[in-house]
């Protein structure tokens, strides 16, 4: 039953969220505030699990795969699309759950616990609106780019590698790169991340704006904001993957 | 004036407010005294709507705010200013960017206007000019509470509502304070309603005074009246500490 509560919860807070804000300008103040936070702000730590990623994804696939009758492009194939398909969109979003989510969930649980949400609302503001419609939509708009950023990282860290070690020659490994390449698994991978930034959230956001209590409460809320959008991250990802690829 | 009749709160079924019915009075300082956890906040947070009540009648200047809907509510709320506890400052803003924030929000006024506003209510709560472009954690709790009070009288409220504005604070800094907002009140003829337990404050701004004992209506009068109240509850709460006792028998 609880989770009915929470689900109708959810659902009238996010009804209060997408509405009109009061002042554009604000609005927009606030949206690219919080692409620089979010977004711009994740660039860092994407980047350098990416780059890792790609490079051991490509040295495993060598090194496991011992056959000489595999192609020498398979490692490039191999490489290419597991950035695209699951790392760049399901894994930068757990990720994302992990960093984003405690950020933001913090954030709007101290704000709740510290009045400054029933100092909005005592002014007549939509302290939903305010405070939650510019961090869903900046993450929407901002991730993509974060996830066509960590394919281009990923793949170049296989390069690195190949080049670094020899394991795969650099030639093969381009080959692979541009081996029936398929268009339609990026525009998945971007699909996948606008739901998974809106999950994580409105998620997260959901979290702190009902925390009550004091430091404690705001913890909890943090911790819970990252495992239920990592949670529904997975989730997710299954029925979008079976939506969409199927 | 802001009239209550007959308001009456719980929380999962436990009654924190019994049928309470009071007159607070335009250009006064009302204060809502009682011991901790008699239910002073629920009554203010009750009052300004962010508590929906469970029956009774709320008005503010003979319009009946408890039946109003959430768009003619929010059109009340631009009357009003409240300073919170803690002073719930924005953390992300400058001390000057608080004060203007309600400004940017709700008038058209240019980046010029809204801060020759924000300075004047500034200047008006006597906080110094260097700490205009501190972050609320950077000041002290005196000068945050002068902040909340600058940043809750910038749209020119009719109503101001204050919710422990001495807690925290040293009774120095408190009666300084006070006496703001009992000026403020009569200058721009506001009609305050303050929470407190802080006996300096009762016997210095008390123009009006309700007294609530466990949710309940115990007393009412003014500060002239409380020292010679007949009403056991209040007598304990005045005279709690030995120098008050002492105070009252030399009288
Ligand atoms: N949101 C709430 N939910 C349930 N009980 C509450 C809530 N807010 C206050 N109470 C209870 O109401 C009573 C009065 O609290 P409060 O108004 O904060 O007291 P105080 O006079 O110290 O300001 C307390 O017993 C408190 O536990
Ligand atoms: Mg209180």
């Amino acid at each position: 039953m609880n989770v009915f509560f929470h689900l109708g919860r959810y659902y009238l807070l996010m009804a209060k969220v997408f509405s009109k804000p009061e002042k554009t300008k604000l609005f927009f103040r606030q949206f690219f505030r919080e692409v620089d936070n979010l977004g711009i702000g994740s660039l860092g730590i994407v980047a350098i699990i990416s780059v890792f990623m790609g490079a051991v994804i490509t040295l495993q696939t060598a090194y496991n795969v011992t056959n000489p009758l595999v192609p020498s492009y398979l490692f490039g194939i191999t490489t290419r699309d597991s950035m695209i398909l699951e790392f760049s969109s399901t894994v930068v979003g757990l990720i994302l759950a992990g960093k984003v989510g405690s950020n933001i969930a913090s954030e709007i649980g101290t704000m709740r616990i510290s009045e400054q949400i029933d100092a909005l609302e005592i002014m007549g503001i939509n302290s939903a609106n305010y405070l939650i419609l510019p961090k869903i939509t900046a993450a929407m708009f901002i991730n993509p780019f974060l996830n066509v950023m960590s394919m281009f990282v990923g793949i170049f860290g296989g390069y690195v590698a190949c080049v670094a070690t020899n394991a795969v020659t650099p030639a093969a490994y381009v080959e692979g790169l541009l081996f029936q390449f398929n268009s339609f698994y990026v525009t998945y991978s971007v699909i996948k991340t606008v739901i998974f930034a809106f999950l994580i959230t409105s998620i997260s956001s959901y979290n702190g704006y009902f925390t009550n209590g004091g430091a404690l409460e705001v913890g909890k809320a943090s911790t819970k904001a990252v495992v239920y959008s990592s949670v529904l991250i997975l989730l997710f990802n299954v029925i979008l993957t079976q939506l969409l690829l199927s | 004036m802001i009239e209550l009749q007959n308001v009456c709160k719980s929380f999962e079924g436990r009654e924190v407010l019994k049928h309470i019915s009071i007159t607070f009075e335009t250009g006064k300082t009302n204060l809502i005294i009682g011991l901790s956890g008699s239910g002073k906040t629920v009554l203010l947070k009750s009052i300004i709507g962010l508590h929906n009540i469970d029956s009774g009648k709320i008005f503010y200047d003979s319009r009946e705010f408890s039946s109003m809907n959430s768009l003619q509510k929010k059109e009340i709320r631009q009357e009003m200013g409240m300073v919170f506890q803690a002073g719930a400052l924005f953390d992300s803003l400058t001390v000057e960017q608080n004060v203007m924030f309600p400004l940017e929000m709700f008038t058209n006024f240019s980046q010029k206007e809204r801060k020759e506003r924000a300075d004047f209510c500034l200047n008006r709560v006597n906080l110094s000019k260097n700490a205009y472009s501190l972050f609320p954690s950077e000041i002290s709790g005196g000068m945050q509470k002068r902040t909340a009070i600058a940043r809750a009288i910038v749209l020119n409220p009719k109503y101001l509502f204050c919710d422990e504005p001495n807690s925290g604070l040293d009774p120095q800094t408190s009666i300084v304070i006070d006496s703001l907002i009992y000026e403020l009140t009569a200058e721009f003829h506001i009609t305050t309603i303050i929470n407190t337990h802080d006996m300096n404050s009762v016997l210095e701004i008390g123009d009006k005074i309700l007294f609530i004992y466990k949710g309940e209506k115990s007393w009412e009068g003014s500060k002239n009246e409380i020292l010679t109240a007949e009403n056991s509850y209040i007598e304990e709460f005045l005279f709690a500490s030995s120098l008050m006792k002492k105070i009252k028998n030399r009288f």
